[in-house]
């Protein structure tokens, strides 16, 4: 097991941002779905040690991180973090920018520093910009530089905040690709709901700081089949329709309309109906 | 054409052990010889490790010269690294050394300067304020800090090369501070000198002990001595152009040492 949170909570003032939680993190690639304001980034805040939850227990790889600060420090050793924004100073190179971080994570030799950092540039496809300062880089370029910055090391634990944010569509899969190759625990949040299906062994969907569904992407997937339709009116009482490419209007939930056909649902289209189960609760 | 260049003679001229004129013979005989061009490409059989040694040659970062000496003296390349980036992070490195500089500037117009110097306490705390400054300046600039904050590099460590990234270009300024305007008075020095001088022991306590040991030890020195100054009625003399040379001397000493355990300790492990 790469990394658990147990009960965990944290308030900010008179706000929940997240009700206690309970996880278990194994290896694999975890998608985070949830809207904003559902406490996706306070729990990978608090899972990345750079928040201290107001309640509970978080541990990777055996070390607590609410612990000691040499169990903190041990469990930070195996941990690469991507925040959901990262601001450059523009006058560094990509390369120095890195060979800080690697310093900070530890990498005392020079010389196996320095191939660290150029394994990640090619790992992101930054090798030929190494030199480059960070005002002469594209915002994809950037991300992918941020998204370096969390691989140095090859950490046991890898959680990315919505790292495809800027990225093009050859990007995106370019880092699918690289993602679903590596060791360890990857734990991404992300508004993406294709990436989650091309790419997510297990889908983790936050609401109002609670979660709402833990599974499998086929289970997700199986708790919205028979409910999305498609056919020449929409559906009465959907959560949402929209008029397709063919011409054909596409209801996520309610009751089909005459001459109606169910089609496989998307990741996107269950999310969906996950959503509004949650906002029926709510209100109910 | 009467002759060709052997293998150990192209071995010797890629290590650069030919004597000019054979050099410059093989150099002309290259020219206009086809055989050898072809002869020297199959010396180098792997030509991608080759690249990948010439890549890594370039965009190996060049550090000021200042930083060049310092690692020549022996100071942790690591070090230097963090307080490199501590510069480069521009505005928090600005705002930081501008918050000394004006630490330094209020000290020296506050109403503290009484005739038998400063009061027992200020001192004490004094050489604290730059460094609280410095951090406290880095926490709310540092566009890092959400990743830096995760790294397990000593948070104490990072905040002390960040001081001494700060200090060593405020302890100029508050000099030229002065001069312009003579006015100041000679307090503003108290501190940034034994500011950097307490910052540049602890960075040296941290080789054999923890953080917090550390602190309260350069903690508990600096306490002893501001309390055996106020006993002797010693205090005022720390203001004093002496007193500041002897910081001043006291930091280059400090220095000395830390370059020399490092040292020591790097051979050490090597020997390991």
């Amino acid at each position: 097991m790469t990394a658990t949170l147990d009960a965990v909570s944290k308030t900010f003032g008179r706000t929940a941002a997240l009700h206690p939680t309970t996880l278990r993190l194994d290896a694999g690639v975890i998608g985070l779905l949830g809207p904003n304001g559902a406490g996706k980034t306070t729990l990978l805040r608090i899972l990345s040690s750079a928040l201290a939850p107001s309640t509970g227990t978080v541990a990777v790889a055996g070390h607590e991180v609410t612990g000691s600060q040499a169990e903190r420090t041990a469990a930070r050793r195996r941990i690469g973090y991507l925040p959901q924004e990262v601001t450059f100073p523009r006058g560094m190179t990509s390369f120095g920018f890195l060979d800080y971080i690697a310093v900070l994570k530890e990498w005392g030799d020079t010389e196996q520093r320095h191939a660290e950092v150029r394994r990640v540039l090619a790992l992101v496809g930054l090798a030929d910009r190494a030199t480059v300062k960070v005002r002469a880089l594209s915002g994809g370029q950037r991300r992918r530089l941020a998204i370096a910055q969390a691989l140095l090391g090859d950490p046991a634990l890898l959680i990315l905040d919505e790292p495809t944010t800027g990225l093009d569509p050859e990007q995106r899969a370019s880092l699918r690709g690289l993602l679903s190759g590596r060791p360890g625990t990857v734990l991404i949040s992300t508004h993406q709901t294709e990436d989650v299906s091309a790419l997510c062994d297990r889908v983790v969907v936050l609401d109002g700081g609670r979660v709402r569904f833990d599974g499998s992407v086929p289970e997700l997937l199986a708790s919205a089949a028979g409910r999305v339709h498609q056919g020449a009116t929409a559906n009465p009482g959907a959560v949402q329709t929209w008029k397709t490419g063919t011409g054909l209007i596409r209801s996520v939930g309610g009751r089909p309309g005459p001459g109606a056909s169910a089609v496989e649902p998307t990741v996107e289209d269950a999310y969906l109906l996950l959503r509004s189960a949650t906002a029926e609760g709510a209100a109910a | 054409m009467s002759w060709h260049v052997d293998e150990p003679t192209w071995r010797r001229y890629a290590d650069g052990r030919l004597d000019p004129v054979a050099e410059a013979a093989v150099e002309q005989h290259v020219t206009s010889c086809p055989q050898c061009r072809g002869a020297a490409r199959a010396l180098v059989r792997d030509v991608e490790s080759l690249w990948r040694a010439v890549h890594a040659e370039i965009t190996r970062p060049r550090r000021p010269w200042p930083y060049r000496i310092l690692a020549r003296l022996g100071v942790p390349e690591t070090d230097l690294v963090v307080v490199g980036a501590a510069r480069d992070l521009l505005l928090s490195w600005s705002v930081a050394v501008g918050a000394a500089v004006l630490c330094a500037v209020v000290t020296a117009m506050a109403p503290v300067h009484l005739p038998g110097g400063p009061p027992a306490l200020f001192l004490v705390l004094a050489p604290l304020v730059p460094m609280l400054a410095v951090v406290a300046t880095y926490d709310a600039t540092d566009p890092f800090r959400e990743v830096t904050g995760t790294t397990p590099f000593s948070k104490l460590r990072l905040a002390l090369l960040r001081t001494v990234a700060a200090l060593t270009a405020a302890v100029p300024l508050t000099v030229a501070v002065a001069l312009v305007v003579p006015a100041l008075h000679g307090y503003f020095a108290i501190w940034l000198l034994p500011g950097l001088a307490l910052t540049v022991a602890t960075l040296i306590l941290l080789t054999w002990l923890t953080a917090r040991i550390a602190s309260a030890v350069v903690g508990a020195g600096w306490l002893v001595a501001a309390a055996a100054a106020a006993g002797t009625g010693g205090i005022g003399a720390v203001a004093t152009a002496a007193g500041q040379a002897g910081f001043a001397l006291a930091v280059a000493v400090l220095g000395l040492v830390l370059v020399h355990l490092t040292n020591s300790r790097h051979a050490r492990r090597v020997a390991r």
